[in-house]
């Protein structure tokens, strides 16, 4: 009866998917050879990469990292404080419930839509670009530090705790150098991220190397285009390997303690 | 007679409504007096450190310590004059053994200076000195996690002292160790005791027992079944256990 309720399940859900598709075109067989046919000659036109904008994409592509690096410092500097404030450990719920509300209201709105909300307020310009990427951080990376937080040991909390630390000793001596390398995990991660969500931030007039990804689709330059993507692939790539060397660097290895006898085994 | 510089009257406390942990349980620890606390797994030897140093509140009855209520505190501060070891000693792994040690004189450091980790110097150095008393002083620049489960437990004792306590709780701390190096973590447990400072632990060692429990009493499910001065024998301890 189990497999046959499994079998009814499955059925359904295909017969959904199908409707789905059919309803956004993906069951139109012309258009699906006009689309593959579309897609082979963009691909035939993205080559050979035409290199003669290099070095204004190259200044382009520093702004963008720069956008990614003061986006994600000024992110984390308020997600800190706000993500101790949302820490259980350290407040009541009328004080997590809130911030907790505020820091995922930050995060539904997407990077992009800050950028277009800081073009309006600073100006067109990475200005706008690295406050939009800042908000942005600040709703994840905000959710991201106080679920590390919310993972620190409960015995090193409570023996901080006894001490007679009050709060802010408690977040300073237990768990910030507990949560540690998920800070630094997720900081990483954050920029890593941040780098590749600037380099669309050009497209809302936001800065960096994403203003002319979007200019040479519009005058259908592909082979600059490539140029532009080839560049931030390698910049990824490497930001991506340094990421790496400083996770080694920095994580340590914690030796597990051994377990306890069980007192029956001592007293038989 | 030593003065009670712990008491706990009638203690009871569930984590499920209708399955409790401590039935009517209670306690004298007097100054300057070594009280174990046996019990097997799950018998509630946790829980009463844990409502001894106010980090829970029992649902009935009292825990006074020195005279006075035991300062339990949701998240504010709890009282420094009561020292609490855990199982795991709760060391912060990412901090040396200085660190860890200093963290014990956090009640007497104002909150800037301590949260930018600009702890007085005398404070350094008496942690220093008390590293070196306990045998560990030219490991205390190293970080915890690098230390044997000796040294650590070592640097959480340090950390105890360093709050300058009038009660030590400590619970299955010495659990992980070897013999030689268990008794002496224990003979650094008496000369604590010396100073007048009341030392209650829970373990299951009956060689640590047989050889420093001034006080003794036996827990299962929740409730005291057995309370006495000074060692009782093995027969009647391991009767108390499995009855």
């Amino acid at each position: 009866m189990r497999r046959h309720r499994g079998a009814i399940l499955v059925a359904s859900l295909l017969v959904l998917l199908a409707f789905v598709l059919a309803d956004v075109g993906l069951l139109d067989p012309i258009r699906i050879a006009r689309g593959v046919r579309n897609l082979g000659e963009f691909a035939a036109a993205l080559f050979p990469p035409d290199p003669s904008t290099l070095p204004t994409l190259a200044e382009a592509m520093l702004e963008t990292i720069e956008i990614a690096f003061a986006g994600t410092a000024i992110g984390f500097a308020l997600a800190l404080p706000l993500s101790l404030a949302a820490s259980p450990v350290l407040f009541g719920p009328s004080v997590t419930a809130p911030v907790k509300i505020l820091l995922a209201a930050v995060r539904t709105v997407p990077a992009l839509f800050w950028g277009i909300v800081f073009v309006v307020a600073v100006g067109f310009g990475p200005a706008a670009g690295t406050l939009g990427v800042a908000l942005y951080s600040l709703g994840y990376l905000g959710k991201l530090l106080y679920e590390t937080f919310d993972g620190v040991d409960p015995e090193v909390v409570e023996a901080v705790r006894s001490v007679g630390a009050s709060r802010s000793q408690l977040a300073r001596y237990a768990l910030i150098p507990e949560a540690a390398n998920g800070i630094l995990a997720q900081l990483l991660f954050m920029f890593e991220y941040n780098v590749r969500a600037s380099s669309i931030m050009g497209f809302v007039g936001a800065g960096g190397i994403g203003f002319y990804i979007l200019g040479y689709l519009g005058v259908l330059r592909y082979d600059l285009l490539l140029t532009a993507l080839l560049l931030t692939l390698l910049v990824v790539v490497v930001i991506d390997r340094a990421s790496s060397v400083v996770r080694r660097m920095f994580l340590y290895q914690v030796t597990p303690m051994p377990q306890h006898a069980r007192l029956t085994d001592v007293l038989d | 007679m030593c003065p009670v510089a712990l008491s706990v009257h009638d203690a009871w406390l569930s984590y499920v409504p209708g399955h409790e942990v401590l039935r009517g349980v209670s306690l004298e620890a007097d100054a300057g007096a070594v009280t174990m606390v046996l019990g097997m797994s799950g018998s509630g030897k946790t829980t009463l450190l844990k409502l001894c140093k106010g980090l829970l509140a029992p649902q009935r009855g009292e825990v006074r310590v020195l005279g006075g209520p035991v300062i339990g505190a949701q998240r504010g501060r709890l009282d420094p004059r009561v020292a609490y070891i855990p199982q795991q000693l709760g060391l912060v792994r990412t901090f040396t053994a200085l660190d860890n040690a200093v963290t014990g004189a956090l009640s007497r450091v104002g909150t800037m200076p301590s949260v930018l980790k600009l702890m007085p110097e005398n404070e350094v150095r008496q942690a220093r000195e008390l590293l070196a008393r306990l045998g560990i002083g030219h490991k205390a620049d190293e970080r915890v996690y690098a230390l044997s489960g000796g040294e650590r437990q070592r640097v959480a004792i340090a950390r105890a002292l360093m709050q300058q306590p009038r009660v030590v709780l400590a619970d299955e701390f010495i659990s992980d160790l070897d013999p030689l190096t268990s008794a002496e973590i224990m003979a650094i447990v008496r000369d604590v005791v010396a100073s007048g400072v009341a030392v209650v632990m829970t373990t299951h060692e009956m060689d640590v027992v047989r050889g420093h429990a001034d006080h003794v009493i036996v827990l299962r499910g929740g409730e005291k079944v057995l309370d006495t001065q000074g060692v009782p024998d093995d027969e009647a301890t391991r009767s108390a256990l499995k009855q």
